[in-house]
């Protein structure tokens, strides 16, 4: 089973914040060097779990009151492999990452769990739409160190 | 066929950062603008030029993404809030020039000198306000926590913590001093806003507002009479019985603007004390709080749907009395209160959009909006404002 490599409800740090330090931060996530292996060493890839699939994926004008608005949302739907998945979050965080390194800036990126598919998922949405955790979180090393590392083989 | 707007561009702050920009905080006084940057700086403007005076780097580690100047004080004093969770106290010994600035000459980290940092909070700052006085600093966090510092003003940069509230279920996005009295709002990832006060020596929550059915991103207060030094500004089309009894109705409460996720922005009024005593059943004792501090608040009004997407900050003029609104659709959007004419009391008033201007940034978020009095050479006696701040680092001033 996957088990808690970052506590969904501190999802976008890990514990005490140490600004000076982001080798105190790399302590922390280390204490569990189990978890990490569990899942970043998973034989299995996101693409071959069917994280997400094509018909989950959509792309709309953004402002449809405004015809020539140039503004796109892209909303991806995710499907974590279990109902209590605790890394559905990251997962999701991943994904909107890379969406917005890789797309224009005219379109706006909306990742969110697919509806009946994961317990927290109002939890886990609400924390994917806020622009200023996701802000956060860019600047976070060891996070996007452990993005990094999952989004490797989504090349 | 082109609509024509209101709302028309003056200038472009330049040079601009080219992060993301967080906010643009507007000096109580002087003509000044200091911008919040992603690039870890803060920049400050002169509103008379609008060109770059000083770039104040070196601070924090991350974000700034908050900043509010000092106010009631002769120095330029400036406090920052960062994601590195500290927040900055900034000090400039040298007075800027009030009319000409022109900034030409300048060295661009001249003058400011960094005096305190402020460690507490365990995450990002999120929002920093000063009091009226100047005297109490708030600031608030990703740690859900707001904290409380007075600044002792004892020329040793001391400041104490007076009060740390973690009352609120989320990140507290905002925090926000009433314009006289020591009440303070917060507005939350938990959907609510709150208030607080002190109590003796304890600060305490005198109050929960519900409604928001999202993160509510940013709060501000109407301009307060608070007695007879300050105008209260007045709704348009009323006749002068109902500017009277509006003036009066109005040193009795007051209210506060909220923005939300939830794209709505909402108007809140505090009950006067008496009136809402009445209404209490007098055989409850009052364990909890003996002294009655809790203060009843009212959802007053909606204002008209405008956005497409979330709303990351409303401002209320204390000037105008006209609220704006700006957020992720790149709109900004104006809103003026009326009396209402066909309503048998003589003090409803309704908000109408005056200006709906898309694309302002253009295919950017606008992260937050700001009124400010206008101080370029075209200025005429008390005219404002708008200073929008956006995601491409743009910052940019216009006339309504």
């Amino acid at each position: 089973s996957l088990s808690t490599l970052v506590n969904t409800d501190d999802v976008f740090s890990f514990g005490k914040y140490n600004p000076d330090s982001d080798i105190e931060s790399l302590d922390e996530l280390t204490e569990e060097p189990i978890d990490e292996q569990e899942v970043f060493e998973h034989p299995i890839s996101l693409g071959a779990l069917a994280v997400v699939s094509l018909p989950d994926i959509l792309i709309e004008p953004s402002l449809p009151s405004i015809p020539d608005s140039p503004l796109r949302t892209v909303t991806v739907l995710i499907t974590p492999t279990i109902s209590h998945c605790s890394l559905a979050t990251v997962i999701g965080l991943g994904v909107r990452v890379r969406l917005e390194q890789s797309l224009p800036s005219r379109f706006r990126v909306d990742v969110r769990i697919k509806e009946g598919t994961h317990s927290t998922a109002d939890e886990v949405n609400k924390q994917l739409a806020d622009k200023e955790r996701v802000a956060a979180a860019l600047e976070n090393g060891t996070l996007m160190g452990v993005i990094g590392k999952m989004l490797e083989t989504c090349k | 066929m082109e609509q024509i707007h209101k709302i028309t561009l003056l200038s472009d702050l330049t040079p601009p950062s080219l992060e993301r920009t967080w906010l643009s905080a507007p000096h109580p006084t002087l003509p000044l603008l200091a911008t919040c940057s992603a690039d870890k700086t803060v920049r400050v403007y002169s509103l008379t030029n609008f060109r770059l005076l000083s770039t104040i780097s070196g601070g924090h580690k991350r974000s700034v993404r908050s900043a509010a100047w000092k106010p009631n004080t002769k120095e330029n004093v400036l406090a920052t809030g960062s994601f590195d969770a500290t927040v900055g106290i900034w000090r400039n010994d040298e007075q800027e020039d009030e009319d000409e600035g022109d900034g030409q000459d300048r060295d661009p980290e001249e003058g400011w000198a960094f005096s305190v940092l402020l460690d507490g909070h365990d995450s990002e700052v999120k929002s920093v306000s000063w009091s009226s006085s100047g005297s109490l600093l708030a600031t608030c966090s990703r740690d859900k926590s707001i904290w409380i510092w007075e600044d002792l003003e004892d020329g040793d940069n001391n400041f104490e913590t007076v009060a740390v509230m973690q009352e609120h279920g989320g990140d507290v996005k905002c925090v926000s001093w009433h314009p006289v009295e020591e009440c303070l709002a917060s507005g939350s990832y938990d959907d609510t806003i709150r208030l607080w006060r002190e109590d003796v020596d304890d600060w305490g929550q005198v109050a929960c507002l519900r409604g928001h059915a999202g993160t509510v991103w940013c709060v501000d207060w109407e301009g307060e009479g608070g007695g007879s030094t300050t105008t209260t500004t007045i709704p348009a089309g009323g006749n002068s019985s109902q500017i009277s009894a509006w003036k009066e109705k109005h040193a009795r409460s007051a209210r506060l603007v909220s923005c939300s996720d939830d794209r709505t922005v909402r108007i809140w009024r505090r009950q006067p004390k008496d009136h809402h005593q009445q209404y209490r059943p007098s055989d409850v004792p009052s364990i909890i709080r003996p002294t009655g501090l809790e203060e009843h608040w009212d959802e007053e009004a909606v204002l008209p749907t405008a956005h497409d997407l979330s709303i990351y900050t409303v401002a209320w003029s204390k000037a105008s009395g006209r609220i704006a609104s700006v957020g992720a659709d790149g709109r900004i959007v104006v809103y003026e209160e009326q009396f209402t004419t066909s309503s048998d009391d003589p003090l409803q008033t309704t908000w109408t959009v005056i200006d709906s201007l898309p694309g302002a940034h253009g295919i950017y978020e606008i992260n937050h909006v700001a009124w400010a009095k206008r101080a370029d050479r075209g200025k005429q006696a008390d005219e404002e404002v708008l200073i929008t701040t956006a995601d491409d680092g743009s910052v940019k001033v216009w006339l309504v």
